[in-house]
This record gives C-alpha cells, structure tokens and sequence, in this order.
C-alpha cells in the first residue's frame, strides 16, 4: 500500500517545549468544565508529552518497597497486548467503586453512569481472564494501587469525572493502538466490540460534564508531534488516534494510581 | 421548545424501534443462517488457539479487499453526512426550528466530522487507485426507509434515526476490521484509519443517546443496553464475544448493513412512498459502485 498521509492541520509543536509538564495537562483536564478558561487553554499548548515518555515507570512506585511488588512484563505479541489490555481494565474496574464509595457522587444520573461503566469495566476484566486463562500475568491481587495518588482523583466530582473522561479516552486510544498489531482476527473482534464501548463511555461522562463527546485535539494526552505517524493516517477531532502502548503507559503512570513497575517489549 | 415537547408527547418512539427492529430482525435472520453456522464452530477454534498461532476465524461476511471496505465505508459515510445536512437544514427555520441548541451543536459538530472522513476516505481511495466520485449518493435519499417516516419532521424521530444510523456505523466499522487484518500489511493503513472512525461514531452514538436521555427523557443511555434499540444484529450468538451484554457492542456485516441501507440509497419519491423495510437489493437507483 502506499502512503496515505492526511496534511496536519493542527498548532506544530516543536522543540523548546517545558519538561515535566505532562502532569499540568493532566491537572488542566481535571479541572475541565465546559467553558474551558482561556488559562487553561494556554496551558495546554504549552505541554508536551516528550519528558513523561522519558520516565516509563511510574514515579510513583520508585518510593514504594520493590520486593513484595509484581513486576508487569508485556511482550510483544497477541497475549502481551490482550493482558496490556486487562491491566487498563483493570483500573478502570477499580476506579469506578473507588468514585461511587467517595461520596461525592451524589446526582443520581451521574451515579447510574458510573455504576455502569463499573460493571462493563468488570465484565471487561472478566472476559479478557477467561480468554487468557493460564497466558493471564497477573491477578487482581498482584496490582498495588496507589491509594494516595488515587484518592487525590477523588476529591470532588468535577475531578472524579474528568479522571473518567481521561481513562475511558486513553482506553479508546489504547485499544486503537493496538489493533493493528494483533494477528488472531477473534482477539481483533474482542476488542473492537470492547473498544467502542469504551467510546460510549468517554463520551456519556464527557456529557454529563457538558464537554464534548468527541476529543478535540489539545484535550488529547499525547500531541500530533508524538503520535506516531505510521499508525495515524488521520488526526484531529473526527477520529481518535492511535496510541503506541509505550505512550499509553507514560499516561497511565501520570495518574499516579498504579504502583506495580512496568516492562516488556511491548512497552519498549 | 413548546414544538418540541409536543412532539415527544405525541410520539413515543420506543413503540417504533420494536416494530421495526422486528421486521428487521426477520429479513436478517436468514442473511444470517449462513454466518451462524460459522458462529457455531467458534468457540472451539477460539480456545484451540490460545495455546498455538492462531487459526483464522472469520466471522464476518464477505471478504472484502481494503480498497472494497473503504468504497464501503464511503457510502455510509456520504449518507451520514449528508443525513446531518439535512437535519441541519431542518433546524434553520424547518420543522426542526425548536430544536435546542444543545442538540443543534451536536448536529453541527457530528456533520463536520462525517464531512471529514469523507473527505479523508476519499483521498484514501483514490490512492488505492479508485474513484471516491463514483461512490455517489441518490440526490434525494429515502430516509423515510429509516423509520418508515420522515426522520426530518419532529425532533424525536431525528434524535432516534440518528442514533440508528450511528449504531449502525459503528457496527459497520467492527464489522470489517476482521477483513482488514487479514489483508494483512496492505490493509494495515486502512485498519488504522477505520479505527480511528469507528470510535468517533460510536462517541456519536453515544452523544445522540445521551440527546434522547436528556432532552426526550427516552429510556436509553449512552451504551445499548438492549438488542431493540438498534437495527442490526445485536446479540449475535454463538461467539466466544459475549454479544449478549451490553459492555460489549455487536458487529455487523457488509451484506447486513447494505440490506438495511439499500431502501434509503433509492431516490425518495414525492409524496414519500411507503416505505419498505424488507432488505432487498438495491434498486437501478442505487450507486451501481458498490454492487
């Protein structure tokens, strides 16, 4: 096939852009409503993904005691990115209970949705156990959460829901990620038909915060410069791009939730 | 608003859905006895290859080449963006005038981005070596197909032939991607850019639901809790996918999504037609690209 490259018409980042900043545009979507200040908005263009790439392992867990922790190591292969996909799921299964048991949840809409995205996370979670049977890495029980980090996404329910916008968007730009690089057609199906539910989900929370259901591009955790290219023959608001597995990793480490250190080549 | 909110009165739209969901269901029930049986040996293919490569298990229709699933896809494609269009238009002074502005945004925003993936498949598909300009449209769709009446004329029948449309694109997407990976590195461009849609319609699925839930106070949410609220085959059986729950989303084939968009690609007649919900292959109206 020959190259189909779709002309960017998004804001070039390029170099000279501030270090360690991945963490302000994780504060910036926390605190998102549907009038976005012009603050805010500023501050997303001014941060990048590039020094949260540099770290790979949560930082997180380098204060924790390494000994009693599991290593997760995902290959390269269809069973690396099936248990990639269930360590996702994983803590989406576990956010959901944390935010209802919060308390600051309280509008009966909103505790409905959650009490839904909770249940598919967990039928998510189940149905990737089944399929991997003895191929799964971990249990449940293996993953150290991070409860201070995770408790500071727990404060309000503008900060709850936002986490859910940005799980169920990092979801959708994980699975598209790995789509192409799975090679058993059923797993391809699997996450297909687990995927758009994803979307469902981002774009009901992002309703019910009044934000838009689609992603518009500075909202995004990983910018136009750092995708990568091969795998994006599209970009902007209209499609939801996809995410190298390393890329989603660095994210899910910005969250502070997991402690559990993370390798392998498909996270290379 | 007072337009609008009579109009919910006057149309409960779930009495609708089931009715034609049941015709529906009827006409792809024996499409589908062919996919079945190959639904039936599933499971067993699907355990027997965790352990060892995998053995293909194709579920999914007809093989089509990635330059086939993109001609495809245009045409869904081209219909929604030109469904948004006219639904636009219909706010702008029509039948649709009391529409709330919530919903028009919406409309707006869902029709740039059907405008975009027209415009981005067709380059697609002129790089494959075809011709985007012969995937067309009849001037004047039958949507009236969609619901067995005119979807422009109140704000309920839009809001839910919107979400049957955007349902069923997202169906239509999963439903090839099977194809697209098989055809493996020249069909891994077009794998990526369907992905990158097929979530972008399921978002929109989920933002006219999220529509209906709000403003009609419909019993419907962002996700497809039950098989009557969409066209296609929802709880497909027989599949190591549990179709059957509502965390995961059914797909469906290309001979499924065209039987159920075949009636809107005839050219709609004034006064509009009976419509017919019975699948049949399109008429010499139809695109003659795609047949």
């Amino acid at each position: 096939m020959t190259n189909i490259r779709i002309p960017q018409t998004g804001i070039q980042e390029t170099a000279h852009r501030p270090t360690g900043v991945f963490t302000s545009q994780l504060d910036s979507l926390l605190r998102k409503s549907a009038s976005p200040s012009r603050r805010n908005l500023l501050k997303w263009g001014l941060v990048s993904f590039g020094a949260a790439m540099m770290t790979g392992v949560p930082k997180a867990l380098m204060a924790q005691p390494m000994g009693s922790m599991k290593t997760l190591t995902f290959n390269a292969n269809d069973l690396g990115i099936l248990n990639f996909a269930l360590l996702l799921e994983e803590l989406e299964a576990a956010f959901y209970p944390a935010a209802l048991g919060s308390g600051k949840i309280t509008d009966a809409k909103e505790m409905d949705y959650l009490k839904a995205l909770g249940s598919h996370e967990a039928a998510h979670v189940e149905f990737l156990r089944t399929v991997l049977g003895n191929n799964v890495l971990f249990q449940t029980s293996d993953l150290s959460l991070n409860s201070q980090g995770l408790n500071a996404l727990l404060t309000d329910r503008a900060k709850i829901l936002n986490t859910a916008v940005i799980l169920e968007d990092l979801g959708v730009h994980a699975y598209n990620g790995a789509g192409p690089s799975l090679t058993n057609p059923t797993y391809i199906l699997a996450a297909g038909s687990i995927v758009s539910v994803e979307a469902r989900h981002a774009a009901g929370v992002r309703a019910l915060l009044g934000r838009t259901t689609t992603e518009p591009e500075n909202e995004r955790l990983v910018q136009d410069t750092n995708l990568q290219a091969n795998l994006n023959p599209f970009k902007g608001r209209a499609y939801d791009e996809l995410y190298t597995p390393k890329q989603v990793i660095a994210a899910v480490g910005s969250l502070r939730i997991l402690n559990n250190p993370i390798n392998g080549s498909l996270v290379a | 608003m007072k337009l609008f909110f009579n109009a919910i009165a006057q149309l409960p739209d779930h009495r609708f859905s089931k009715n034609v969901y049941q015709q529906l269901s009827h006409a792809c029930l024996q499409l589908l006895a062919s996919a079945k049986v190959v639904a039936l040996i599933l499971p067993l293919l699907f355990f027997s290859t965790v352990f060892v490569p995998p053995a293909p298990a194709y579920a999914q229709g007809a093989t089509l080449t990635p330059r086939q699933v993109v001609e495809y896809a245009l045409t869904l494609e081209k219909l929604e963006a030109d469904f948004y269009r006219r639904a636009i238009a219909a706010t702008q002074g029509g039948p649709l005038a009391g529409v709330p502005d919530m919903a028009k945004t919406v409309l707006v925003a869902y029709g740039q981005d059907e405008a975009q993936h027209v415009t981005d498949l067709s380059a697609v598909l002129r790089s494959l070596g075809g011709n985007p300009d012969a995937i067309a449209i009849p001037a004047n769709p039958n949507y009236s197909a969609i619901l067995g009446r005119d979807p422009f004329a109140n704000p309920t029948d839009l809001l839910l032939a919107g979400q049957y449309v955007e349902d069923l694109g997202v169906a239509a997407y999963k439903g090839q991607v099977q194809n697209l990976l098989a055809a493996g590195d020249a069909g891994k461009t077009v794998l990526a850019g369907a992905l990158e849609i097929h979530t972008v319609e399921a978002r929109h699925a989920a933002g006219v639901r999220y529509l209906r839930q709000m403003l009609l106070n419909a019993d419907v949410r962002p996700w497809v809790r039950n098989s009557s609220e969409v066209i296609y085959n929802e709880n497909r059986g027989g599949s190591p996918i549990p179709f059957g729950s509502e965390a995961f989303d059914g797909y469906a084939t290309r001979e499924e999504v065209l039987a159920l968009v075949g009636p809107i690609l005839t050219t709609a007649q004034a006064p509009q037609p009976t419509p017919s919900m019975t699948p049949n292959r399109p008429t010499s109206n139809a695109p003659r690209a795609l047949w």
